[in-house]
C-alpha cells in the first residue's frame, strides 16, 4: 500500500531485525536464562494489607531453614536507600505499608523453592488501617491519610497551567460542551517478566543484569544505592540482557533491583530475582487511572476557541515517575489542533492502590481519549462534519502552539485524508455499523523532561569494512539496533549486516537518557548518524589524498569509496581502511558523537518546545455493535502516521500494528480489576489481552514528511500507535448506535447499559 | 511444587487399587491441565499421583453403529473431539463447546472427563453433555454405577464422585431424527476465555419440522453448578417453535438462572445474555434442522 | 520419586532420570539447559513454553516430564538444520517481522509448526485458531500471520 522513498540504499528498506534469527532459534538470552556459579535466588514478600502498621516481624524460622542465606526486612535497608520520583519509597518498607504491593521482607536461598518456603515462614503481625481507594474521595477533608506525615493525600506537585484567557474565550464561544471521562488501570504485560541478577566483585564493585529501558539512569540510581550502603567510590556496571518487552514498564528502577543488590552484598554471591506472572501483575506499575473533566468550545465557523481540562490521577501509595505524566498530557491538551486558550489542572492523589508508572504514551492515551471524544461531541453540537471539523482546526507546519511547541513537519491533514479515503465516512453504513476517527500529536524528536535529552555513540571501523557502533540507545525489541545499523550503513555506503550494534552495557556504551518518549530513532539515530558522518569525513579526507581529488567529490556506496564518473578512482572500502592503517603514522577510523537535541525543558512556566519535532497521526475504526449483547466488533482499522521517514518500513509497521492492538485492548478489553486495593485478575485468563483470534485487520498508511532535524528525516513512532485508538473506537460506537461511552474499557456491559438507557 | 510419586496404571481396576493403597494421599490425574495448576499453587498436595493416561479404554471415542450410542472415554481430549468429523456433523453442540476451551495446547492435553470432574461453574464441557442427556459411567472401589451428567455436580469443585471413584466414560443415546443443537460461550475475547455465560440449546422437532418434541436449555456460570432451565424447556415442549416463543423461553431461562455479580461480569448482564443467547441458539438449532432436510 | 524415562528429543535418543514432579518445561530449561523454550506464565495461559509432543503442540509448563517417556519431543532448538540453516518457519518469522522482543517467538513458531505439519494449507482463520493460545504483546499478530503464510509457500513441513 505504501510507497517508500527509494533514493536510499539501506534506509527505507525492510531489513529483518538484526537479532531475529537468534531469537527465532531460541538462543537469545533473557534475564530468565542467566545462571551463574554460586548464584542464589531471591524472593520478595509483599504486604497482606492495603494499609497497615507492621507491629512485629519474626524471621527466625525463615533464617533457620536449610539453604537460606539471608533474610531482609525494612530494618536492614539503609535509611537513605529510596526509590521513586521524590524518593519516598524504600525498597522494603518498615513502619507502615500503603499498598498490597509494598515489599515487607526478602530472602535469598540456594533454590527458588527454598526461597519460597522461607517466605512462608516469615511471621508478620499487622494492625490494619483504614484504606482509601478512590482518588476523588481521597481529596476530601476527612479522608484517611495514606501517609500521615504529609497531612494530605494530594501530592505537592501541582499542575496548574493557563495559556491565553479561557474564561473570556468561553463567553465568546458559539458552542461549548462539557463532559467527564474516566480511564482505568492497564498494564504492560511484557511477555518476559521483570528480573535482575546482581553481583559484587572482590573490590565490591557492582554488576547488575537487569531488565531496564534506562541503563544510564539506572546506573545513577544504583550508584546512589551503593552510597547509601556505605560503599563510596565504587563502580556500577548495568547490563541489560535481551528483554521480553518494555512499553515503559522499565523506566524507573524498582524494589526488586535494589533488593537483589542488598542480598548480593549481604551474601557476597550473585543473587537473581525474577518475577513470576502473578508478581508481574501485582508488583509492576500500571498506566495511571484518571478522572478527566473537559470543557471545550468553538465559534460559529467551527474554530476551536478554548479547552479547559481538569484531572485527578490515582498516584497509588508511592510516587514514581508516573506522577510526571501530566507534563506529557499537557502536549495534546495544549496542542492537538489549534486552540489558543488552554487551561489544565491536574492533581496526583495518594491512595492505597498500586502505584502507576510510565506506559506507552505516558499520559497521552488518557488525555487524547477525552479530547478526541469531546471533539466529536462538539462537532455534532456545532453542526459540523467530524472530518471537516478536525480539518478546520488542524495543526500546520510553522505553528507555535500556546505551550510553545514549534510545529515543523506536520502531516496531520494527510493522515486524516488517508483515514477518510480508506473508511469513506459517507454515513452509508448498514445498521449498527459505524465509523470513528481520532487524531494524535506526540513528541517525535526527543523530549526534554530530564536535564539531558542526549545520547552518545562511538563508532569504530576494522580493517575490512566492518563497523562496531556502541550506542547509548536501548533496544527492547522495537528495533533500535536496526535503525542504528541502517543509518550508519547508509551514511558509510555499507550493508546493514556490516554494522554490529553494541548497546545496553554502561561499561562500554555512552550515556543516554533512555528508551522513552519515542525518542530513540530520532536521538540515538542522530547520535549514530553524527558519528558516521565524522568517520565518513575521515574516509573522504584520506581518499582525497589517495585519488588526488577534493574530498567533497568522493562518495561511499556499495562498499566502495569512489569518485563518480572516474572508474580509475575507486577502491573497496576495506582496502582503503588497510591503506590508512598499515603505513607509517597510520590511523584507524573511529569517531564519537554526543547528540543532545536543541529542545527545551519546560521549566516552572510549563512552556517551551519540549521536542525537536512532533509526530502526528489519525486513526479510523469501523465497528459493528451487537445491540442485543453490547459486544463491539472491529471490522476495519486504519492507522495513518506521519513518521517523517520510514527508516525500516517493516519494523515501522510492526510498531504501528502492535501499538494499535495494545490500544484496542485499552479501548475494549483490558483492565486491572482492583478491589479495595487488591488486584483480582493477576493472570492472562482474566486480564484480557487481545489473542491472535481477536486480532483485527489493520491498514497503516505511512506519511513521509521528511523532517528537517530527523536522521534521514525520521521522527519517533514507538508510542503513537496506541494513542488515539480508544477515542477512535468510542467515536465509531457512537456513530453506529448513538451511545457515548466515557469510561474505559468499553465493555459489552457498558454498551448494553447505555443502549438500554437510550432506548428506555 | 511438592514432590510426589507418579503412578501409571494400565487399567481402571489397577488405578482404583493404587488409590486404595494410598487413599488419603493419592489423587488421580487426567490430562493435567487443571491438576498441575493446582499442584503448583499448593491447592493439592498428594504423595501419589495416579495417571489415567495409560488406560486404553478411557481414551476411546466411538459410536456404536448398531445402537447409535455415542461413547466418549473420560480421557478423550478436547482436541480429539474437536477434530472428529463425526462430532462436527452429528453433535455440533459438543464441537461448539470443546473447540473454544482454553488454547489448542490445552485442548491437545486436557480431557473431557477432567473438565467435568474439575466442576468449575464455568466448565464448557458439561453443558453439551447435559443437553444431550449424557450418562456418566463411574467406577470405584465398590464397583460401577452410572449417573446423569446433569447430576454429577454438587457445588463448585465438588461432584458426586466418592473417594477413589473414577469417571470412566460418558454415553449418549441416539437423538431423534430432526434434532439440532448449539452452544455459545459468551466472553469479552474471541479465545482463551472462561465464559461469562455458557448457553447450550437442543431442540428436536416432529416430522412437521415445527412442533417441539424435546427441548434442552442448559446454562453454565448461571449458578454454582451447570443447570437446566426446566421451565423454559417446558414452555417449548409440544409447541411450534418460532422466534417469538424462543424469546419467551429466553426470558424464562433468565429468570430461572441464579446468576451473580463477580469480578468477571455483572449479574444483570449475564441475565441479559441468557435471554438473548437462548433465543439465538434456539434459532441456530432450527437452522441446523432445516439444513439437514 | 525418580523415574527413568527415554524419549526422542529433536532427533536425539535421550535417557534421563527425572523427578516425578518436574514439568517438561523444568526438565528442558533448568536440567538440560535448553533455554529456547520460555516460561511466560506457568499456567498454560500464554503459550511461550509451547513444544511439540508426538506432533501435538502442548504447554510444557503443564506437562509432567515423566509423561514424556517414549514420546517424540520437538523444541525450538531442533528446528534449524545441523548445517545451521533456519527452518522455513524460523526464516519466515525473521523475514516478515514476526519477531520483536522475541520472548513469545519460540512458542509461536512451535505452534505454527504443529499447525503446518498437520495442515500445510492452513488459511488465515485456521492460523488464528491455532495460535490463539500464544500471546504476543509486541506485534499485534499481523506480521506473525504473514510469517506463517509465507512459510506455507516455502514448504518443508513434516508430514
Amino acid at each position: 500500500m505504501n510507497n517508500y522513498n527509494s533514493e536510499f540504499s539501506v534506509v527505507g528498506k525492510p531489513i529483518p531485525k538484526l537479532d531475529a534469527a537468534q531469537k527465532a532459534m531460541g538462543r537469545a538470552e533473557y534475564i530468565q536464562d542467566i545462571k551463574m556459579p554460586g548464584m542464589l535466588y531471591g524472593k520478595i514478600l509483599y504486604s497482606r494489607y492495603a494499609h497497615a502498621r507492621i507491629i512485629k516481624i519474626d524471621t527466625s524460622k525463615a533464617k533457620a531453614l536449610a539453604g537460606v542465606h539471608a533474610v531482609l526486612t525494612g530494618e536492614d535497608v539503609p535509611g537513605k536507600m529510596k526509590m521513586g520520583f521524590i524518593k519516598d519509597n524504600p525498597p522494603i518498607k518498615k513502619g507502615t505499608v500503603s499498598s498490597f504491593r509494598d515489599e515487607v521482607a526478602a530472602v535469598a536461598a540456594i533454590s527458588p523453592e527454598i526461597a519460597k518456603k522461607a517466605l512462608d515462614l516469615i511471621e508478620i503481625e499487622y494492625e490494619e488501617l483504614k484504606g482509601i481507594f478512590d482518588p476523588e474521595k481521597a481529596m476530601e477533608k476527612d479522608s484517611p491519610l495514606v501517609h500521615e506525615h504529609l497531612k494530605s493525600n494530594v501530592l505537592k506537585m501541582p499542575w496548574n497551567i493557563h495559556y491565553g484567557d479561557v474564561e473570556k474565550a468561553e463567553k465568546e464561544s458559539a458552542f461549548v460542551v462539557e463532559d467527564r471521562f474516566t480511564t482505568t488501570w492497564v498494564t504492560h504485560c511484557c511477555m518476559g517478566t521483570s528480573g535482575a541478577v546482581a553481583l559484587f566483585d572482590a573490590s565490591e564493585n557492582l554488576t547488575i543484569y537487569t531488565n531496564t529501558q534506562i541503563p544510564s539512569l539506572a546506573h545513577k540510581d544504583f550508584l546512589e544505592a551503593l552510597k547509601s550502603m556505605g560503599l563510596e567510590n565504587k563502580r556500577v556496571r548495568v547490563i541489560k540482557p535481551v528483554i521480553g518487552g518494555g512499553f515503559g514498564s522499565k523506566l524507573d528502577t524498582y524494589a526488586y533491583e535494589h533488593i537483589a543488590i542488598l542480598l548480593a552484598y549481604k551474601c557476597r554471591k550473585p543473587v537473581k530475582i525474577v518475577f513470576d506472572r502473578v508478581e508481574e501483575f501485582k508488583a509492576t506499575s500500571t498506566r495511571q487511572p484518571t478522572v478527566i473533566y473537559i470543557k471545550q468550545g468553538c465559534d460559529k465557523n467551527g474554530k476551536l476557541t478554548f479547552r479547559d481540562m481538569r484531572m485527578v490521577l490515582d498516584n497509588g501509595g508511592h510516587t514514581s515517575w508516573g506522577a510526571t505524566t501530566p507534563s506529557v498530557m499537557l502536549m495534546p491538551i495544549s496542542s492537538l489542533y489549534r486552540v489558543e486558550n488552554v487551561k489544565y489542572n491536574a492533581k496526583c492523589v495518594y491512595t492505597n492502590n498500586t502505584y502507576s508508572q510510565a506506559m506507552r504514551g505516558y499520559g497521552n492515551p488518557q488525555a487524547t481519549f477525552a479530547i478526541e471524544s469531546s471533539m466529536d461531541i462538539l462537532a455534532k453540537k456545532a453542526g459540523f462534519d467530524r472530518i471537516e471539523f478536525r480539518k478546520i482546526n488542524k495543526n500546520q507546519s510553522g505553528d507555535e502552539t500556546p505551550q510553545g511547541l514549534k510545529i515543523t513537519s506536520c502531516g496531520l491533514e494527510e493522515c486524516i485524508d488517508a483515514v477518510k479515503e480508506e473508511l469513506k465516512f459517507d454515513g452509508k453504513n448498514e445498521k449498527s455499523v459505524g465509523t470513528g476517527i481520532a487524531s494524535l500529536i506526540h513528541v517525535g524528536g526527543g523530549a526534554r523532561i530530564y536535564g539531558s535529552d542526549g545520547c552518545g555513540a562511538i563508532l569504530k571501523m576494522d580493517d575490512y569494512g566492518k563497523v562496531d557502533i556502541f550506542t547509548g540507545g536501548t533496544d527492547m525489541g522495537q528495533g533500535l539496533d536496526n535503525i542504528t545499523a541502517q543509518i550508519v550503513a547508509e551514511e558509510l555506503g555499507l550493508l546493514a549486516e556490516d554494522i554490529n550494534v553494541v548497546h545496553s552495557d554502561t561499561d562500554i556504551c555512552p550515556w543516554d537518557v533512555g528508551a522513552h518518549a519515542s525518542r530513540s530513532t530520532f536521538v540515538a539515530g542522530n547520535a549514530a548518524l553524527g558519528a558516521a558522518k565524522k568517520v565518513k569525513k575521515k574516509i573522504q579526507a584520506f581518499a582525497s589524498k589517495l585519488f588526488d581529488v577534493p574530498a567533497q567529490e568522493i562518495e561511499l556506496k556499495n562498499k566502495l569509496v569512489f569518485v563518480p564518473g572516474d572508474e580509475e578512482k575507486s577502491m573497496p572500502i576495506g582496502k582503503l581502511l588497510r591503506k590508512a592503517h598499515f603505513r607509517p603514522g597510520g590511523t584507524m577510523l573511529m569517531a564519537e558523537h554526543f547528540y543532545d537535541p536543541d529542545n527545551q525543558n519546560m521549566g516552572k512556566e510549563l512552556k517551551g518546545n519540549m521536542s525537536m519535532t512532533y509526530s502526528f497521526g489519525a486513526h479510523g475504526a469501523k465497528v459493528k455493535v451487537d445491540e442485543e449483547t453490547g459486544k463491539v466488533e472491529v471490522l476495519e482499522y486504519v492507522a495513518a502516521h506521519d513518521v517523517g521517514r520510514a527508516i525500516n518500513p517493516m519494523l515501522l509497521e510492526g510498531q504501528v500494528y502492535g501499538g494499535v492492538v495494545m490500544g484496542l485492548g485499552y479501548a475494549l478489553t483490558e483492565e486491572v480489576t482492583v478491589k479495595d486495593g487488591e488486584i483480582m485478575n493477576a493472570n492472562f485468563r482474566d486480564y484480557k489481552l487481545f489473542t491472535a483470534k481477536d486480532a483485527v485487520k489493520i491498514k497503516a498508511p505511512v506519511i513521509e514528511t521528511d523532517d528537517k532535524d530527523g536522521p534521514f528525516g525520521a521522527k519517533g513512532i514507538g508510542e503513537p500507535g496506541c494513542v488515539p485508538t480508544a477515542p477512535a473506537i468510542a467515536n465509531a460506537i457512537y456513530d453506529a448506535v448513538g451511545v457515548r461511552i466515557k469510561d474505559l474499557p468499553i465493555t459489552p456491559e457498558k454498551v448494553l447499559a447505555a443502549l438500554k438507557e437510550k432506548n428506555g | 511444587m511438592k514432590e510426589f510419586k507418579y503412578l501409571s496404571p494400565t487399567s481402571v481396576e489397577e488405578a482404583i487399587d493404587f488409590h486404595g493403597q494410598h487413599s488419603e494421599t493419592a489423587r488421580y490425574i487426567g490430562g493435567g491441565t487443571d491438576v498441575i495448576v493446582k499442584l503448583k499453587d499448593g491447592w493439592m498436595e498428594p504423595d501419589f499421583l495416579i495417571s489415567l493416561k495409560k488406560i486404553q479404554e478411557m481414551s476411546e471415542l466411538h459410536k456404536n453403529n448398531a445402537t447409535g450410542e455415542l461413547s466418549i472415554g473420560a480421557m478423550v481430549t478436547h482436541a480429539t473431539l474437536e477434530k472428529s468429523l463425526m462430532i462436527q456433523n452429528e453433535y455440533p453442540i459438543i464441537y461448539d463447546a470443546v473447540s473454544n476451551i482454553g488454547s489448542l495446547q490445552v485442548r491437545n492435553v486436557g480431557t473431557i472427563g477432567g473438565n467435568l470432574i474439575n466442576a468449575v461453574p464455568s466448565a464448557d464441557g458439561a453443558i453439551p453433555l447435559i443437553a444431550l442427556d449424557g450418562m456418566a459411567l463411574l467406577h470405584g472401589p465398590d464397583g460401577e454405577r452410572s449417573a446423569e451428567v446433569k447430576d454429577l455436580f454438587i457445588a463448585p469443585y465438588k461432584t458426586i464422585l466418592k473417594p477413589g471413584e473414577i469417571l470412566k466414560k460418558i454415553t449418549i443415546q441416539p437423538q431423534a431424527p430432526h434434532t439440532g443443537s448449539a452452544y455459545i460461550k459468551f466472553g469479552r475475547r474471541a479465545a482463551m476465555e472462561l465464559p461469562l455465560i455458557g448457553i447450550g440449546v437442543l431442540l428436536s422437532l416432529d416430522d412437521d419440522l415445527q412442533t417441539c418434541t424435546k427441548a434442552r436449555i442448559c446454562l453454565g456460570v448461571a449458578g454454582p453448578i451447570p443447570i437446566r432451565a426446566f421451565d423454559a424447556e417446558k414452555l417449548l415442549a409440544g409447541k411450534k417453535i418460532n422466534e417469538e416463543i424462543l424469546i419467551e423461553a429466553g426470558k424464562i431461562a433468565a429468570d430461572e438462572s441464579k446468576v451473580r455479580d463477580s469480578v468477571r461480569g455483572k449479574a444483570w448482564h449475564r441475565k441479559e445474555m441468557i435471554r438473548v443467547q437462548v433465543k439465538r441458539m434456539g434459532l441456530k438449532c432450527l437452522e441446523i434442522i432445516k439444513d439437514k432436510n | 520419586m525418580i523415574t527413568n524415562i527415554s524419549f526422542l528429543l529433536n532427533g536425539d535418543e535421550i535417557s534421563y532420570d527425572v523427578k516425578d514432579h518436574w514439568t517438561l518445561l523444568h526438565l528442558l530449561r533448568e536440567e538440560m539447559g535448553l533455554i529456547g523454550t520460555k516460561e511466560g506464565c506457568g499456567n498454560g495461559e500464554c503459550g511461550a513454553c509451547t513444544v511439540i509432543v508426538d506432533k501435538l503442540a502442548v504447554n510444557s509448563c503443564l506437562y509432567l516430564a515423566v509423561e514424556a517417556d517414549k514420546k517424540t519431543i520437538e523444541t525450538i532448538e531442533g528446528l534449524a538444520s545441523t548445517e545451521g540453516s533456519l527452518h522455513p518457519l524460523q526464516q519466515s518469522f525473521v523475514d516478515n517481522g514476526g519477531i520483536q522482543c522475541g520472548f513469545c517467538s519460540p512458542g509461536m513458531i512451535m505452534s505454527s509448526k504443529a499447525l503446518l505439519d498437520e495442515n500445510p494449507d492452513a488459511d488465515r482463520e485456521e492460523i488464528k485458531h491455532a495460535l490463539a493460545g500464544n500471546i504476543c504483546r509486541c506485534t499485534g499478530y499481523i506480521q506473525i500471520f504473514e510469517s506463517v503464510e509465507a512459510a506455507k509457500e516455502m514448504g518443508g513441513h513434516d508430514e
